[in-house]
C-alpha cells in the first residue's frame, strides 16, 4: 500500500520518441473538415424517409413481378404457345428495362464526374497543389479525348501545360483553352431557348401553350448543356439536373435578382407598355437565360475563374436582338 | 460595376481620347548579380512574343508590341538584341554584367476594354501605353541606402561591420594607422581610397552585398576624382578646420549630392511599379552570414523608395508614387517546383519590413519565386531508395547534371532566426546549388524563350493598365 502511494506520488518521466509540435492538429482536423465536405455533397434523406422509399419500392416491384407471373403462368395453364410468346415478350421488356436503367446510371455516372471533376478543381486551387491540379487536367482531357472539334486546343493545352508551375495558372489556362470554346456552344443554347420561349409567349395566344414551351425548351436547354460539357444527361438525369439548377437558382435567386436581371425586368416592365405579351416575352426570355447560366455552372467541369461568367442581361439581349430590337446588319 | 471602377474606366477613357500616351516606368531593382539584366531582356522578349505567357491576362487585346527608342536622349539604348542572342545562341550563356545605365521603351498597342473603353475605342481606335525600362550596375543601388545618413554614422557603421572581416585586414590597418585631426594631404587619402576601394572588389567577390559606396566598383567617367577619393574614418576626437575628417566628410557629401542623388532623381524617383529581384537561393548557399547582410541591405535600400497608391488625381498633378512592388526571388528553376512555396515564403520573410511599410502605405505587393531564364527541367533522382525531386540542366561547363539543392524549410524562421543571430552555417541542414548555365533552345514562331512565373509577374506588374 505504501509502495502504491509512494508511486501515486512520485514525480514521473517519460521519454517519448520523435518531436511534437504545438498548434498543429492534423488528423483531427482534416478528418472534421473531411466530413463535413462528404456531408454537404451528400445530402441525403432522413433514415425515415428512406426507409419509407424502400418499403414502397420493394411492395410495388414485389406487385409488379407477382403480377407478371401470375399473368404468365395463367398463360401457360390456358394455352402453352401463348405462355411462350409472353415470356419472350416480358423478356425482351426487362431487357430493355435493364438497357435504360444501365443509359440513366452511365448519365448520372457523367455528370456525377464532372462534378468530382469541379471539387478537384477548387481544392487543387485553394491548396496551390501542383499535382492535383496536373490530375485534373489529365481528367479534363480523358473526357474531351473523343471530341474531334477540340483536337486543337488539347494539342496546345499540353504543350503549354509543362511551363505553368502553379495550380492556379494552370486550371485557368485549362479553362481558357479547352472550357472557354464550350462556353460559347453553351451560351447560343442558352439564347436559342430563350429567343424560343420569348416568341412563343409573345406570339402564339393559348393559353398555356407557353407554359408548355418553357418547359420543354428548358429541359432541352439543360439538357443540350449538359451534352457540351461532357455530360450526358438521359431523360431521368436532366430531371435530375433540372432540379438542382433550381435548387440553385432558389439559393442564389434573390441575389441576382437585384444585380443582374433587373434590367431585364426593367426591359420587360416597359415594353409592357407597349405589348402586355411582348413584356411578358422578355421576362420569360430572361428568366430562361437565368436558369440556362445556372445550368451551364452546374454541368462545367471547372469553376467560372478565368472567365466572367455570362451575364443575364447580356445573353438576353443577344438572344432577343432581332426578335425584338434591330440587328446590325449582317 | 463600382463607382471606383466607373471613375478608373472614365479617366482611362479620358488619358485615351485627349492626353498623350500613359508612361509607365518599371523600376527594376536589384543588387549586382541578382539577374536585372536578364529579367529585362526575357520580359520584353516573352512581352514582344506572347506565346508563353498565359498568365498575362491582356494577351488577346494586344495588338502590337513595339521596341521605341527610349525618351531620354542622353542614355544608351538598352542592348537588348545583343543580350537575347547571347542567351539564345549556339552556344548559350548569360549576358555581361552591367556597367553602365540604359534604358529601353516599349510600346504597347491596346485594344479598348470595358464599357466606356470599348465606346471611346470606336472614337480613337486602340490605346497606347509606353513601359519604360532603365537597367543599371546593382552596385549603384546600394548608394540610395547613404542618402539619409552622415559620414560619421556611415564610417561608424562600415567599420565596426567590416572589422571582423578578413577581406579589410589591410584597409583596417591603414585606416587604424591614420590620424584624422592631421590636416589634409591629397597622397594620403587617395591611398585610403585605394585600399578601401579593394577591400570593397575583395567584399563583392566573397559575397558580402553591404559593398558601398557603389561607385568606388564600377566608377566609369568619376575615376579619380574627389568625390571618389574618400574612405571611412573614426571621427577624431578633436576636427580643427581642413582636418582630413571633415574633408573627407565633404567629399562624402558631396559625392551624396552629385552622383547618387541625380542617379535616384533620374531613374528612381518617378517610377510607377517597382519589381526588386533578390537571389535568396544564392545567399542561403553562401550561409546564414550572407543571408543576414542581404536583408539588412535590402531593407536599407528600399527605404528610399516612396510606396503608396496614387489616384488618378495625383496622377493628373504627375505626382509618382510606387503603386505595386513585386519582390522576386529569382533563379527559382534551381528548385524543383515543389520548393517554389518555400523560397516565396523565404522572399517575404526576408524583405518583410519593406512588404510591410508598402502595404501599409497602400501599395500593393506580391512575393514570387520566378525564373527569368528557365534552365532546367524537373526531373527525379534516387539516392538509397528514396526518390528526390531534381532539375536537371547545362552546366557553364558544359556538362549535363540533375541537381537536388537540398530541402528548403517550410518555416522562413528556420533560415531567418540563424542568419539573425549570426550563426556560421546552417544547422542540420545542407543546402548546395551548382550554376545553370542557359540551355539550347528551339524555338516555336511566337514563342519567347522558357520562364518560370514571368508572365505572372508581367500581369502583376502592368497587367492592369493594358
Amino acid at each position: 500500500m505504501t509502495e502504491f502511494d509512494d508511486k501515486l506520488k512520485a514525480p514521473l518521466l517519460v521519454e517519448m520518441d520523435g518531436e511534437v509540435e504545438p498548434g498543429t492538429f492534423e488528423d483531427v482536423a482534416t478528418g472534421r473538415a473531411m466530413a463535413g465536405v462528404r456531408r454537404l455533397a451528400a445530402r441525403r434523406a432522413s433514415a425515415f424517409g428512406r426507409f419509407a422509399a424502400w418499403v414502397f419500392g420493394s411492395l410495388v416491384s414485389l406487385v409488379i413481378t407477382v403480377a407478371a407471373w401470375n399473368f404468365v403462368a395463367g398463360l401457360f395453364a390456358a394455352n402453352p404457345w401463348l405462355g411462350g410468346v409472353a415470356s419472350i415478350l416480358l423478356a425482351l421488356a426487362a431487357g430493355i428495362v435493364l438497357v435504360l436503367v444501365v443509359g440513366e446510371l452511365t448519365a448520372f455516372a457523367r455528370l456525377a464526374r464532372l462534378d468530382s471533376i469541379r471539387v478537384q478543381a477548387v481544392h487543387a486551387a485553394d491548396l496551390g497543389d501542383l499535382a492535383a491540379a496536373r490530375a485534373v487536367l489529365v481528367r479534363l482531357e480523358a473526357l474531351y479525348l473523343k471530341r474531334e472539334p477540340m483536337a486543337w486546343a488539347r494539342a496546345r493545352l499540353a504543350e503549354r501545360q509543362g511551363e505553368v508551375l502553379d495550380a492556379d495558372a494552370l486550371l485557368r489556362l485549362a479553362e481558357v483553352e479547352l472550357i472557354l470554346p464550350l462556353d460559347d456552344l453553351a451560351r447560343a443554347e442558352v439564347e436559342a431557348a430563350a429567343r424560343q420561349v420569348a416568341t412563343v409567349t409573345a406570339l402564339i395566344p393559348l393559353a398555356l401553350a407557353d407554359v408548355a414551351t418553357a418547359l420543354v425548351a428548358n429541359l432541352r436547354m439543360i439538357r443540350r448543356v449538359a451534352q457540351i460539357y461532357g455530360g450526358r444527361a438521359g431523360s431521368l438525369g436532366s430531371w435530375r439536373l433540372l432540379r438542382r439548377v433550381f435548387l440553385s437558382l432558389v439559393a442564389t435567386g434573390a441575389v441576382a435578382l437585384t444585380d443582374d436581371l433587373l434590367g431585364s425586368f426593367a426591359g420587360g416592365g416597359i415594353l409592357s407598355r407597349l405589348s402586355r405579351r411582348f413584356g411578358e416575352g422578355v421576362v420569360n426570355g430572361a428568366l430562361t437565360a437565368r436558369v440556362g447560366v445556372a445550368a451551364m455552372e452546374i454541368c462545367r467541369p471547372l469553376p467560372f475563374v478565368a472567365v466572367a461568367k455570362p451575364g443575364v442581361s447580356a445573353t438576353v439581349s443577344r438572344a432577343l436582338a432581332g426578335l425584338f430590337g434591330t440587328r446590325d446588319a449582317g | 460595376m463600382g463607382v471606383s471602377d466607373l471613375v478608373e474606366d472614365v479617366w482611362r477613357g479620358i488619358e485615351a481620347a485627349a492626353l498623350p500616351a500613359p508612361v509607365i516606368r518599371l523600376g527594376v531593382t536589384g543588387l549586382s548579380r541578382a539577374g536585372k539584366t536578364v529579367f529585362i531582356t526575357n520580359l520584353v522578349a516573352n512581352l514582344l512574343a506572347r506565346g508563353r505567357m498565359p498568365q498575362l491576362t491582356a494577351q488577346g487585346r494586344i495588338e502590337a508590341v513595339y521596341l521605341q527608342p527610349q525618351p531620354d536622349m542622353t542614355l544608351p539604348r538598352f542592348a537588348f538584341e545583343d543580350h537575347l542572342a547571347a542567351m539564345t545562341g549556339d552556344d548559350p550563356r548569360w549576358p555581361q554584367s552591367t556597367r553602365a545605365v540604359s534604358e529601353l521603351r516599349l510600346s504597347f498597342r491596346v485594344r479598348g476594354r470595358g464599357f466606356l473603353g470599348g465606346f471611346l475605342a470606336g472614337l480613337s481606335g486602340p490605346r497606347l501605353l509606353h513601359v519604360d525600362i532603365v537597367d543599371y550596375p546593382g552596385e549603384w543601388l546600394l548608394d540610395l541606402a547613404l542618402l539619409d545618413k552622415g559620414y560619421e554614422d556611415w564610417a561608424e557603421g562600415v567599420l565596426s561591420r567590416i572589422a571582423k572581416r578578413p577581406e579589410a585586414r589591410d584597409f583596417m590597418a591603414l585606416a587604424r594607422a591614420e590620424d584624422g585631426a592631421l590636416r589634409l594631404e591629397e597622397p594620403k587619402a587617395a591611398a585610403l581610397a585605394a585600399s578601401f576601394t579593394g577591400y570593397l572588389d575583395a567584399a563583392r567577390a566573397g559575397g558580402w552585398a553591404d559593398c558601398t559606396p557603389g561607385r568606388f566598383l564600377l566608377p566609369g567617367d568619376l575615376a579619380g576624382s574627389p568625390v571618389l577619393t574618400f574612405a571611412p574614418l573614426p571621427k577624431p576626437a578633436s576636427t580643427p578646420r581642413g582636418c582630413l575628417w571633415l574633408e573627407l566628410q565633404t567629399r562624402f557629401n558631396a559625392y551624396k549630392a552629385q552622383v547618387v542623388r541625380p542617379f535616384f532623381r533620374d531613374h528612381f524617383a518617378k517610377i510607377d511599379r517597382q519589381v526588386v529581384l533578390v537571389d535568396v537561393l544564392g545567399a542561403i548557399h553562401q550561409g546564414p552570414r550572407a543571408v543576414e547582410d542581404l536583408r539588412r541591405v535590402m531593407a536599407e535600400v528600399l527605404s528610399a523608395f516612396r510606396p503608396g497608391r496614387s489616384g488618378w488625381l495625383d496622377r493628373l498633378m504627375g505626382g509618382h508614387k510606387v503603386g505595386r512592388i513585386l519582390f522576386a526571388a529569382t533563379k527559382a528553376d534551381h528548385l524543383h517546383h515543389r520548393q517554389h512555396p518555400a523560397l516565396t515564403a523565404i522572399t517575404e520573410a526576408l524583405l518583410r519590413d519593406a512588404k510591410a511599410r508598402a502595404d501599409f502605405a497602400g501599395a500593393q505587393t506580391m512575393a514570387l519565386a520566378l525564373a527569368s531564364l528557365r534552365c532546367t527541367v524537373e526531373t527525379e533522382v534516387s539516392r538509397g531508395g528514396e526518390t528526390l525531386d531534381a532539375v536537371r540542366g547545362r552546366l557553364a561547363d558544359g556538362r549535363q547534371v540533375a541537381m537536388y539543392a537540398g530541402e528548403l524549410p517550410g518555416d522562413p524562421a528556420r533560415i531567418l532566426a540563424p542568419a539573425r543571430e549570426g550563426a556560421e552555417r546552417w544547422l542540420g541542414a545542407d543546402f548546395a546549388l551548382m550554376a545553370f548555365a542557359p540551355a539550347r533552345m528551339t524555338r516555336k514562331p511566337g514563342e519567347g524563350p522558357p520562364h518560370i512565373r514571368l508572365d505572372r509577374a508581367a500581369e502583376f506588374l502592368i497587367g492592369d493598365r493594358l
